[in-house]
C-alpha cells in the first residue's frame, strides 16, 4: 500500500466540483459549504484557513468521503475504488477521536486491523508511527489518561501508520502548545513527503499555514483557492461559483 | 455554522484596558485574588504526582494575568484551586481578602456565586437549558449585585440578561440549546454565562483554544472589557494572542512558577 | 429557577425521564397488582371459610343448665343473628321392615329440629328424596334399613322401648363432622367420627317421642318414674351477623374473642363449638402461605425493576456529574443542587406512580378478572387495593430516591468539583470482590438453607386456638442470599472472564466480527462494567422468570396430583358398602354421555400379620387410561414397569414403604395376606409376591395399602366386587357427567368429580386463583427479562456510539459495525442465559424445598414449564437482537456527526 504504484497514477488525489453541504431542512437549514471547487494533486501541501464556522471541517470531511455533499461531486481519481479507498485517506479530527477503550497501540493499529494488515507488519508500522510523533512511552496508556495534546499526537500517529495517499488534518494543533504544534506539522510534512501523499491541513494558526506551500481560504462556506501566497507546483482551478471576493479579512 | 459578523457585534468595546501598560498591582491596594504556597497531590494507584508545588500569585483588580506552560504543568489544577472547585492540600486561596480554601462547600459556593466567573474551554452550558436560562441560572446563583455593573436598583435581572446576550452577539440565539450552537457561538454563550454574575474575578481555562482568530479576538475584548470594569482576570492559555494582552504572564512548569 | 430547570428537563430530556419512569412504573405496578392479589385472595379465603360453615357456633348447654336461659343469653349477645335450640338424644338402634325382612342398625342419634331450622341453616341438610318436612333419615341410614320415604321406622330408646315414626324424606348431612362434634373437646383431641345412623325429627315429634325435656324448663334429667332414662342434650345453633375483618387472621381473632366473650357471659352454662373459628383457623395459615408466596415471588421482581431503573439512571451518570460540576462552578450551594436532583427524582417518581398504578390496575384486572368479585369499595372502582397502591407508590419513590437522588447527593458530598469533571480511570474491582463477599454470601445461603430445611422446621406455624400466627421469615434468608450471592458471583465470573479471557472471547466473537475480533474483545474487556451489568441483570431477570415459572408449574402439578389421588379419576362412583351395583347400573355408567371409559377398582381389606390394610385390585393394563400414575408414586420401577409386572405375574403385589421395612421384604419375596372369601365369609390366606413399593395410589389412604391384580384377587376371593368405578371423561365436563350419574344411580352410590374434589382437598390457597398470580408474575418476568436484556444492552451500546463512529470513519464497513454490535449482544445473551439458568436452577431447588409446606403431596420432581421457558428465552433473544439492530442502525448514521457532538 505504501509502495508507489508501478503504473503512473492520475495526478489528482481528490477533486471537488461545485460541492455544497446543507445541514437541516426548511427554515432551520444552515448552509455549511456553498458551491466550492478545488483539486488536490498528489504531493501538494495545502492549508485551509478561515474563521470557525466557516465550513473548513465540513469541506475536509467531504474531501475524506465522510460526508456526502448535498450538491456537486467529489471524486478521487488517483485513489482505488470505494472498498479500498478508506484506507488510503487518513483523517486527523479536530475533536478527540481515539477509541476510549483501546490503548494507544491498539488505537494506532486499528486502521491496519481493518485493512487486514498482517500482525507483524502492523506492529512494526505502529511502533514506527509512535516514534515519529514521540509518544512511544505512552503506548499502553488509555486515551483518558492522555492530555489533549498527547491524544492529538496519537491520532496523527494513527494516520501515519495507515500510510495513506491523502492526509486530511482538521485543526491538528488546536490542543497543542506552540512547540508541539510545530513539531506535529513537521511530522505531517515529512510523512507526506515520504509517502508522496497529498496533505491538507485546516487551521486558524497562521504560523502553521505558513509552513505549507499553498494557502486556501474558507469564508462563510465559500472556498477561495487563489489566495495570494506561496504558490508553487499546483495551480488549483478558480472556482466559478465564487464570484464575490470576500476581501481581506484582517 | 453561523459565522460571526465580525467586530460589529461588540461595537462599544473599550481598548484602553488592553493597551494600558501601567502595572496596576502597585497602584491598586486591594488584591482581588491571592494564592499562597499552593500544594496539590494526586494519587493514581501507588504513584503520587505533585500537580502544584508551592504556587503563589496575586491578581489585582483590573489586572489581567496569563498563566502559560507546557501541557501537564498543573495549569488546570491551579485554576480549579483558585476557583474553589478543588481543595489544595496545602496553602491558602483568598478572594477579596476572604479565605476560599478549606471552607465548607456551601461557603465556597457562595463566594464563587457572588465573586467568581469561570470560563472553561468547553461544556460551559447545561445542555437541557437554553442560553437565556443558562445565564439566568448563573445570575440566580450569585443573586447578582449591581455594584460592578453600575446598574440602578430599578433595572431588573432579565434586562441584564438581554444586555449580556447583546454584548456577546447572541440575542437572536437566546432560545437555542448548546447542541444547536456552532463552536464560536458556544464560546460566546459560555462567556455570557461566566460573566452573568458580574464577577470580581474571572478565571478562564483555555477560553480560546479551539477558536479562530476573529472569535478569539471578540472573546478577549469582552474579557478585557470586564477587567476594565475592575475585575481581576486570570487566563490559563497557550495562545500568544492572549499572552499579548496580559498585564503579567506567569510561567508554570512542573507545578512551580518559573518566572 | 426550579421551574426553568423542570421545564428544561421535560423539554429536552423527556425520553430519558420517561424511560426511568417506566422502570419505576414496572416496580409500582408489580407491587400494586401483587398486593391486590394478596388482599383479594385473603378476602376470598375469609369469604370461603365463612361460606363453608353451615352453623357458625354450636353452643352446648351444660348439664343442669336451663336451655331456654342459655338460648336467651346467646340470642341477646351482640353479633348473633339467630339462636336456635337443637336437641340430641341417643337411640339404641333403628329398625325397619321392608320386603319381608327386618333390618336393625346399631346405635343411632336422634335430632330434634325446631321449625324453620333448615331455612336458617340451609347448608346443614341436603335433601336427597321425599318431603322436606317431617321425619328425615340420613342417606346411609336409609340404605342400611332399605327404606324410602313413606316407610315406617322404629326408634329404640332405652330398654325395650320402641317408638314408631313415618319417614318423610332422605337427606344428606354434608357437615356431619361439625354437627356431631364433641363440643368443648380439648385442643388436639382425636376428632370423633360422626354417627353412622341419624334420624331427624321435628321438635314437636322429638318432644313426643323422646320426652318433653326441651319443652319443660327443668326437664333435663327429670324422667317420669319407671320410664327408661334417655339422655337429651341441647345445643343452641347460632348464625352470626357481626362483620369480620377481611383477612383470615383478623377474622379468626375476632371470632375467637367473641366466642370467649359469650362463654364468659354464659358463666359455665354453655360451651361454644366454634365452627366458624375452626374454618378461619385453617384459612389463616393458608393466608400466611399466600403472603409468603407474595414475598418470595413478588419482591424479587420489584427489586429487579429497581435495578433496571438504576441501570437506566446510571447510563446518564457521567452527564449528571458534568452538570453537577457546572452547577457548582456557577456557585450553586450544595443544598440547591440537591434540591434540583430531588425535583428530578420527584418527577420520575410521580410519573412512575401514575404509569405504574394504571398498568397495575390493568394487569390486575387482566390477571385476576372475576376473582375481584368479592372486592368492595375503592378496590372495586380502581381494581387495586388502596393500601397496596400507597405501598407501591412509596416503593417507587424509594427507587427514585435511591437511583436518582442518592447518587447526586453522594457525588455532592464526596467529590471535589474537579474530580467530578474526570471520568474514572482504569476500573478497579469493587471492594466486595476483593474481600470475596459474594462467596461468603453464597456460603451463608447454604448454611441458612441447611439449617432451615432440617427436621423441625415449619414455614408457617399456626397453633390451633391461638390467634397469632408465626411465619418463619428465616426461610426468606436462604433464597434471598442465594439470589444476591449468585448475582454477585456471576458479576465476578463475568468480570474475570472478560478481564482474563480476552483470547477465548476474541475466538468466540470472530464469526461475528471477523478481523475486528481482537480490538472488539479488548474493548469489551476494558469496558466490562456495562457489559457485566447487562449480563448480571439479564441473568437475574431470567432466574426470576424461570424460578417463578418452575415453582408455579410444580405447584400446579402437585395440586393436580393431589386432586387426582384423592378422587381417583375425572369422576368416581362409589357404591354404598355391601351393596354392589347391578350389571345394568354398571352398563348405565358407561352409557352416560361424556363418559369415555370406566375402570372398576376393587377395594378390600387385607390382614398382613395382625395389621389391617386397604387392598386395591387393579386391571394393570387399563388403569393408566383413567388416572395418571406418576412415577413418583412408586419405587422399584416406573409406573409403567410395575403395572407390566402386575399384568405379567398376577400374584405380584405392591406394598407400602413401611410394610417393606416392617416385614423385611425383598423383591420376589412371598407375602401371605388374609382376605375375606365371598362365599364362606371366612378369612383365607392368599399368597402374593412382593414386586415394588407404592407410596401413593388413586383413592388410597396416605398410610399403608396394597395394590394387586384385580383378576387374581377376584379368583382367590371368589368375588369381583368393585370398590370404586373410575370414570374417564377425557378431562372435560366432569361436573355435568357427575350430575348425570347421580341422577342415574340415585342413592345407590356416591358420585364425586375432580373439580369438586380440587376445591375440597386443595387448601383455600389453590382455589384462590393462583393461575392469575402465575399469569401476572410470568408476564412481569418476561417484561423484566426483555427489559434487562434489550434496554440495558441498548444503553451500553449508546454509550459506545462514539467508539462505533470512530471505527466507522477509520474505514469499517457497515457489516463490520453490525458485527461489533451483534458480538456484544451475543456475549450478553450467552452470559445472561447461562448465568440465569444456573441461578434459577439453584433457586428453584431451594424455593421448592423451603416452600415445601405449600405443596401437597411434596414434589418428587420439579415440573419444567417448557413452553414458558422457551417463550422467555425467545423474547430475551428477540429483545437483544432488536436492541442490537437498533444500535447498529443508529451507529451507521453519519459518523462525523457523532464525532462533532463531543
Amino acid at each position: 500500500m505504501s509502495s508507489p504504484a508501478p503504473t503512473p497514477r492520475p495526478a489528482l488525489a481528490v477533486s471537488c466540483e461545485d460541492v455544497a453541504r446543507t445541514f437541516g431542512r426548511g427554515e432551520r437549514a444552515v448552509v455549511a459549504v456553498h458551491g466550492s471547487s478545488c483539486e488536490v494533486p498528489f504531493g501538494s501541501r495545502i492549508a485551509i484557513v478561515g474563521p470557525s464556522g466557516s465550513g473548513k471541517s465540513t469541506m475536509l470531511h467531504m474531501m475524506a468521503g465522510l460526508e456526502t455533499p448535498t450538491a456537486g461531486r467529489v471524486s478521487w481519481p488517483g485513489l482505488p475504488d470505494v472498498a479500498e479507498r478508506r484506507g488510503q485517506i487518513g483523517v486527523v479530527f479536530q475533536s478527540p477521536s481515539l477509541v476510549p477503550a483501546l490503548t494507544v497501540v491498539e488505537n494506532v493499529a486499528l486502521p491496519l486491523v481493518l485493512d487486514g494488515v498482517p500482525d507483524a507488519e502492523a506492529q512494526e508500522r505502529v511502533t514506527e508511527a509512535l516514534e515519529l510523533v514521540q509518544v512511544t512511552e505512552l503506548a499502553t496508556q488509555l486515551p483518558e489518561e492522555l492530555s489533549g495534546g498527547q491524544a492529538q499526537r496519537v491520532a496523527v500517529a494513527r494516520v501515519l501508520a495507515s500510510r495513506p495517499s491523502l492526509i486530511l488534518a482538521d485543526e491538528p494543533t488546536g490542543q497543542l502548545d506552540r512547540a508541539n504544534g510545530q513539531h506535529l506539522v513537521e511530522v505531517l510534512l515529512a510523512t507526506a513527503e515520504q509517502l508522496d501523499a497529498a496533505l491538507v491541513i485546516s487551521t486558524h494558526d497562521i504560523e502553521v499555514a505558513d509552513r505549507l506551500q499553498e494557502r486556501w481560504r474558507m469564508h462563510e462556506g465559500r472556498l477561495k483557492t487563489d489566495e495570494a501566497g506561496l504558490k508553487r507546483t499546483s495551480v488549483p482551478r478558480a472556482t466559478h461559483a465564487d464570484t464575490t471576493t470576500a476581501g481581506g479579512q484582517r | 455554522m453561523i459565522s460571526l459578523s465580525g467586530a460589529g457585534a461588540a461595537p462599544s468595546v473599550s481598548s484602553n484596558g488592553v493597551t494600558g501598560n501601567v502595572e496596576p498591582t502597585g497602584s491598586q491596594p486591594a488584591a482581588a485574588l491571592t494564592a499562597d504556597r499552593l500544594y496539590r497531590f494526586f494519587r493514581t494507584g501507588d504513584e503520587e504526582t505533585l500537580a502544584l508545588r508551592g504556587v503563589s500569585l496575586t491578581v489585582a483588580r483590573g489586572q489581567t494575568v496569563a498563566v502559560v506552560g507546557p501541557s501537564g504543568c498543573g495549569k488546570s489544577t491551579l485554576l480549579a484551586c483558585l476557583a474553589g472547585l478543588d481543595e489544595p492540600d496545602g496553602g491558602t486561596v483568598r478572594v477579596g481578602g476572604q479565605r476560599l480554601s478549606h471552607r465548607p462547600e456551601a461557603e465556597r459556593a457562595r463566594l464563587r456565586a457572588r465573586r467568581i466567573g469561570v470560563l472553561m474551554q468547553s461544556r460551559n452550558l447545561l445542555p437541557h437549558l437554553n442560553i437565556r436560562a443558562n445565564i439566568e441560572l448563573a445570575r440566580t446563583a450569585g443573586r447578582v449585585r449591581p455594584r460592578l455593573r453600575g446598574a440602578t436598583e430599578g433595572s431588573s435581572a432579565p434586562a441584564g440578561v438581554t444586555e449580556l446576550l447583546e454584548r456577546v452577539g447572541l440575542t437572536r440565539r437566546a432560545q437555542a440549546y448548546a447542541s444547536e450552537l456552532s463552536g464560536g457561538e458556544l464560546a460566546r454563550a459560555g462567556l455570557a454565562v461566566a460573566l452573568a454574575n458580574d464577577p470580581d474575578i474571572v478565571l478562564a481555562d483555555e477560553p480560546t483554544g479551539e477558536l479562530d482568530g476573529d472569535t478569539e479576538q471578540h472573546v478577549l475584548e469582552l474579557l478585557r472589557d470586564r477587567a476594565g470594569a475592575g475585575a481581576a482576570l486570570l487566563v490559563v492559555t497557550h495562545s500568544p494572542r492572549v499572552v499579548a494582552i496580559a498585564d503579567r504572564v506567569i510561567h508554570l512548569h512542573d507545578g512551580m512558577v518559573t518566572s | 429557577m426550579t421551574g426553568t430547570w423542570l421545564m428544561g428537563l421535560l423539554r429536552r430530556r423527556g425520553g430519558r425521564l420517561l424511560a426511568v419512569s417506566v422502570g419505576i412504573a414496572v416496580a409500582v405496578s408489580l407491587i400494586a397488582a401483587l398486593g391486590t392479589f394478596l388482599t383479594v385472595s385473603q378476602q376470598t379465603m375469609t369469604a370461603r371459610a365463612l361460606r363453608s360453615v353451615a352453623v357458625d357456633w354450636q353452643v352446648e348447654v351444660q348439664p343442669g343448665a336451663d336451655p331456654a336461659a342459655v338460648r336467651a343469653t346467646v340470642a341477646a349477645s351482640s353479633g348473633v343473628r339467630a339462636a336456635v335450640p337443637v336437641t340430641f338424644a341417643r337411640s339404641t338402634g333403628l329398625q325397619a321392615t321392608a320386603g319381608g325382612t327386618t333390618q336393625t342398625t346399631g346405635a343411632a342419634v336422634v335430632l330434634g329440629l325446631p321449625d324453620g331450622y333448615r331455612a336458617r341453616f340451609p347448608g346443614e341438610i341436603r335433601q336427597l328424596s321425599g318431603s322436606a318436612s317431617g321425619v328425615l333419615v340420613a342417606q346411609q341410614t336409609a340404605s342400611n334399613l332399605h327404606i324410602r320415604p313413606g316407610s315406617q321406622v322404629k326408634i329404640g330408646l332405652g330398654v325395650k322401648r320402641w317408638e314408631t315414626v313415618t319417614v318423610a324424606g332422605v337427606v344428606d348431612l354434608p357437615q356431619a363432622d361439625s354437627l356431631f362434634q364433641k363440643v368443648g373437646a380439648p385442643v388436639g383431641a382425636q376428632p370423633s367420627a360422626p354417627p353412622d345412623n341419624v334420624i331427624l325429627l321435628p321438635a314437636a315429634t322429638f318432644a313426643r317421642v323422646v320426652g318433653a325435656q326441651s319443652a319443660t324448663p327443668l326437664g333435663h334429667g327429670s324422667q317420669a318414674p319407671g320410664s327408661p332414662v334417655v339422655a337429651v342434650t341441647t345445643q343452641i345453633h347460632v348464625a352470626r351477623s357481626a362483620p369480620l375483618p377481611s383477612d383470615p387472621a383478623g377474622a379468626y381473632a375476632a371470632v375467637l374473642g367473641a366466642a370467649h366473650n359469650l362463654e364468659a357471659k354464659l358463666a359455665g352454662t354453655g360451651v361454644v363449638g366454634n365452627n366458624i373459628g375452626a374454618a378461619l383457623d385453617a384459612a389463616r395459615s393458608d393466608a400466611a402461605y399466600a403472603q409468603m408466596l407474595f414475598l418470595f415471588l413478588g419482591l424479587p421482581g420489584a427489586l429487579l425493576a429497581a435495578m433496571l431503573t438504576a441501570a437506566l439512571v446510571g447510563a446518564g451518570a457521567q452527564r449528571r456529574r458534568d452538570e453537577q460540576a457546572l452547577l457548582r462552578t456557577r456557585g450553586l450551594p450544595p443544598r440547591a443542587i440537591g434540591r434540583l436532583a430531588a425535583i428530578e427524582a420527584a418527577l420520575v417518581a410521580g410519573g412512575g406512580a401514575v404509569l405504574g398504578l394504571v398498568a397495575g390496575a390493568i394487569a390486575s384486572r387482566w390477571a385476576f378478572g372475576s376473582s375481584n368479585a368479592t372486592a368492595s369499595g375503592l378496590l372495586e372502582v380502581f381494581g387495586l387495593s388502596p393500601a397496596w397502591a400507597v405501598v407501591a407508590v412509596l416503593f417507587g419513590a424509594v427507587i427514585a430516591g435511591a437511583t436518582v437522588l442518592a447518587p447526586a447527593l453522594r457525588d455532592l458530598r464526596h467529590l471535589t468539583v474537579s474530580h467530578a469533571r474526570h471520568a474514572v480511570g482504569r476500573a478497579r474491582p469493587p471492594w466486595w470482590m476483593r474481600y470475596g463477599v459474594d462467596l461468603g454470601i453464597l456460603a451463608l445461603a447454604l448454611v441458612v438453607f441447611w439449617v432451615s430445611s432440617s427436621d423441625n422446621y415449619t414455614l408457617v406455624l399456626a397453633p390451633e386456638g391461638v390467634p397469632s400466627i408465626s411465619v418463619s421469615y428465616w426461610a426468606f434468608l436462604g433464597p434471598t442470599l442465594l439470589w444476591l450471592g449468585g448475582a454477585m458471583f456471576l458479576w465476578r465470573l463475568a468480570t474475570m472472564s472478560l478481564t482474563h479471557g480476552r483470547g477465548p472471547l476474541a475466538r468466540f466473537i470472530t464469526p461475528l466480527t471477523g478481523r475486528l475480533a481482537k480490538p472488539a474483545a479488548a474493548t469489551m474487556s476494558r469496558q466490562r462494567r456495562p457489559l457485566t451489568r447487562s449480563v448480571v441483570l439479564l441473568a437475574l431477570a431470567i432466574s426470576f422468570a424461570a424460578s417463578t415459572a418452575t415453582f408455579n408449574a410444580t405447584y400446579q402439578q402437585q395440586a393436580e396430583a393431589d386432586a387426582q389421588l384423592t378422587n381417583g379419576a375425572d369422576v368416581a362412583v362409589t357404591p354404598a358398602p355391601g351393596a354392589p351395583l347391578s350389571a345394568t347400573a354398571t352398563a348405565a355408567i358407561a352409557r352416560t354421555p361424556g363418559v369415555t371409559h370406566v375402570e372398576p377398582l376393587q377395594h378390600r381389606f387385607a390382614y398382613v400379620g395382625a395389621d389391617l390394610q386397604d387392598l386395591y385390585g387393579v386391571h394393570p393394563n387399563t388403569i393408566a387410561s383413567v388416572t395418571a400414575l406418576q412415577d413418583a408414586y412408586f419405587q422399584g420401577g416406573t409406573a409403567r414397569q410395575l403395572m407390566a409386572t402386575l399384568a405379567a405375574k398376577p400374584d405380584s403385589i405392591l406394598v407400602s414403604d413401611e410394610t417393606v421395612k416392617d416385614f423385611q421384604l425383598h423383591p420376589g419375596d412371598r407375602l401371605n395376606l388374609r382376605l375375606e372369601n365371598q362365599s364362606t365369609h371366612q378369612l383365607t390366606t392368599i399368597p402374593f409376591h412382593y414386586a415394588g413399593i407404592a407410596k401413593e395410589f388413586p383413592t388410597a389412604p396416605k398410610d399403608s395399602f396394597f395394590v394387586a391384580n384385580a383378576d387374581y384377587v377376584a379368583k382367590m376371593t371368589g368375588s369381583n366386587a368393585v370398590g370404586t368405578y373410575l370414570v374417564d371423561t377425557s378431562g372435560t365436563n366432569q361436573p355435568a357427567v357427575a350430575a348425570a350419574l347421580r341422577h342415574t344411580l340415585g342413592t345407590s352410590a356416591t358420585v364425586t368429580d375432580i373439580t369438586h374434589t380440587r376445591t375440597v382437598v386443595g387448601s383455600s390457597l389453590t382455589s384462590v386463583n393462583l393461575a392469575g398470580l402465575t399469569r401476572l408474575e410470568l408476564a412481569f418476568a418476561i417484561i423484566l427479562a426483555a427489559g434487562s436484556g434489550g434496554l440495558v444492552l441498548a444503553i451500553g451500546l449508546t454509550e459506545r456510539r462514539r467508539t462505533m463512529a470512530i471505527i466507522s470513519v477509520l474505514g469499517a464497513r457497515r457489516r463490520q459495525l453490525q458485527g461489533l454490535v451483534m458480538a456484544e449482544a451475543a456475549v450478553v445473551a450467552v452470559g445472561g442465559l447461562l448465568g440465569g439458568t444456573l441461578i434459577s436452577w439453584a433457586l428453584t431447588q431451594m424455593l421448592v424445598k423451603v416452600l415445601t409446606g405449600v405443596f401437597d403431596p411434596p414434589p418428587s420432581s420439579i415440573a419444567l414449564p417448557t413452553v414458558y421457558l422457551t417463550v422467555t428465552v425467545v423474547t430475551v433473544v428477540a429483545a437483544l437482537a432488536a436492541a442490537a439492530a437498533f444500535s447498529a442502525r443508529s451507529s451507521t448514521r453519519p459518523a462525523v456527526e457523532e464525532l462533532r457532538d463531543a
